[in-house]
């Protein structure tokens, strides 16, 4: 058994250390490749800082416009939870090949989903809280949820675990966002009419969001359910 | 949703009723002169005994005839002092709702200006929870001290005031104005628990007062960036602050005055980014309202006058 503590120039010049790996104990069963390259990755990062730039800023918009104390309040840390998601994403954007000015960067897959966006920001007036939640809280945050999730499944675990180590962190916190967004719109739709008024505004933005692709602009849902 | 609202657009549920804003900005812009304070409440008077009754200002009202204001504003909280309670009640009431005023300013600051840089709207954010947050200590304060939400008529003015469609003069306005003066209103409830032993109030102020600090210097540093290069928008933007600054010393009250109500918090503000220029301009700006003296008679002939023909119409009911 050499004594060594470095390598030399010749064969018996070897160290005495065993090759250990931490990967090899457990042994690491993933695999490389994923579904995603740079190029895409760095778009679908951008794609999903537009989601969240969006809604952080609509968001914004309804606090003056929505009654409810308790909800004014709720959004506050949502919007703020919100905004450092597209912040991480945009931190991203200069480790993917974009440029050191690409932190601000944001991109809608398509005109359809920018479409739907500024359709979920519609509601305006102080009697329209139930459309303005259900909008973001029944529809798009849930949305986001699939995705973030299916892009981490599918994506090359070791290249790309800056990006699943960012999204990971969202999707924790987003389901508590959608776990508040229902409790509230469970206690302002107590009766048949506004359950329906939250129904048909979720059945709305869900077709639109549909056509639009999503997110990402293609139908990811689709294609995950097929496996 | 359309950018850019009006205050009189901001949602309230039904505990809420709304105070003519005409009343803040009158008094901020009285002389020092006692006969025409006196005349000038007693033309609002109707409208202020309207905004009050119902109320818990009702017996403030009741009290002290339609310069109550006057009184409350311009005498420092004292627990010794007659009817303190509703006096610290209406104060604790007026920031919940420049509370609930900044947290609507800030978040519209996200929706008004979505070209504004990646860093302001993490700023405003921010800000949004850090108010919503406030809301909810206050909410809490209130309750604490026996008081409840609605209990007064709320003034918007402090969103008015700071609405401007100019970014660097809503920061101005939000962010320097209002957030400045929630450090001298801050520093005197810190003083006050202090007072009268009050830790929860004390500690919790504290916390909310070194949050504020870091709203202004967000205004101090953004007022900077968006004016950048523009010398003409940066004193338009420094004269509109003028404006709020005269505006939200309620005449003197909040000023740098050995009678103030409320002191400037000197030190808060110089950690915040105020500079010893700023400062002096804006102890000059407030100090410029009737003096404590003039406040004190014009509050006493409204009172007696108010008291007079007040019996005289009983009597005559009667
Ligand atoms: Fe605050
Ligand atoms: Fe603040």
């Amino acid at each position: 058994m050499s004594e060594r503590m470095y390598p030399g120039l010749t064969q018996e010049e070897r160290t005495g250390f065993a090759p250990y790996s931490a990967f090899d104990i457990p042994a690491d069963l993933r695999e490389l490749h994923g579904r995603y390259d740079v190029e895409a990755t760095a778009l679908r990062v951008r794609n999903f800082r537009y989601a969240e730039e969006w809604m952080m800023m609509m968001m914004g918009g309804w606090i003056a416009t929505i009654p409810e104390i308790p909800v004014k309040t709720g959004l506050g840390k949502v919007i703020w939870e919100t905004a450092q998601a597209a912040d991480e994403l945009g931190k991203r954007l200069p480790e993917l090949r974009c440029g050191r000015k690409s932190l601000e960067a944001s991109e809608a897959p398509n005109t359809a989903f920018a479409d739907f966006v500024q359709e979920v920001s519609n509601p305006e007036t102080p009697d329209l809280t139930i459309e303005k939640l259900s909008g973001v809280f029944d529809v798009l945050i849930p949305h986001l949820v699939e995705i973030y999730e299916i892009h981490n499944r599918e994506t090359d675990a070791i290249c790309d675990a800056p990006t699943i180590a960012i999204l990971e962190d969202m999707v924790r916190r987003k389901h508590q966002h959608i776990q508040w967004g229902q409790e509230v719109l469970d206690a302002l739709c107590d009766d048949a009419e506004t359950q329906k008024r939250r129904r048909d505004r979720a059945d709305q933005l869900s077709g639109l969001l549909k056509e639009s692709g999503g997110v990402t602009g293609v139908l990811e849902t689709v294609q995950a359910s097929l496996n | 949703m359309k950018r850019f609202i009006d205050h009189e657009e901001l949602a309230r549920d039904s505990r809420f009723i709304r105070q003519d804003a005409a009343q803040a900005n009158v008094i901020s812009s009285l002389p020092d002169d006692v006969e025409t304070v006196v005349n000038v409440f007693e033309q609002f008077g109707p409208m202020i005994e309207a905004g009050v009754r119902g109320t818990s200002a009702e017996p403030l009202f009741e009290e002290l005839g339609p310069g109550f204001m006057l009184t409350v504003l311009n005498e420092p909280l004292d627990p010794e002092a007659p009817a303190a309670l509703s006096r610290l009640l209406l104060r604790m009431h007026g920031i919940f709702v420049g509370e609930l005023q900044a947290l609507e300013g800030a978040a519209r600051s996200l929706w008004d200006f979505p070209d504004a840089p990646w860093e302001f709207k993490m700023n405003m954010a921010r800000q949004c929870w850090d108010e919503a947050r406030h809301l909810q200590i206050f909410e809490k304060l209130l309750v604490h001290l026996g008081g409840h939400v609605g209990m007064y008529p709320e003034s918007t003015f402090l969103f008015e005031a700071c609405c401007s469609e100019d970014p660097a003069m809503r920061v101005a306005g939000v962010n320097r104005g209002l957030e400045g003066l929630a450090c001298d209103v801050f520093r005197d409830m810190i003083r006050f628990a202090d007072k009268t032993g009050d830790e929860v109030m004390k500690q919790a102020v504290d916390f909310v007062l070194a949050d504020e600090i870091t709203h202004v210097r967000f205004g101090s540093e953004w007022v900077k960036e968006f004016t950048k290069g523009d010398p003409e928008h940066l004193k338009r933007t420094q004269d509109f602050r003028r404006e709020v600054d005269k505006r939200f010393s309620f005449g003197g009250a909040r000023s740098d005055r050995e009678d103030a109500a409320i002191p400037i918090a000197r030190e808060d503000r110089l950690e915040a980014g105020f500079t010893e220029d700023e400062l002096q301009e804006l102890s000059e700006i407030s100090g410029i309202g009737p003096s404590k003296a003039t406040l004190t008679e014009a509050a006493q002939i409204l009172r007696d006058r108010y008291h007079e023909t007040r019996d005289a119409q009983k009597e005559e009911a009667s």
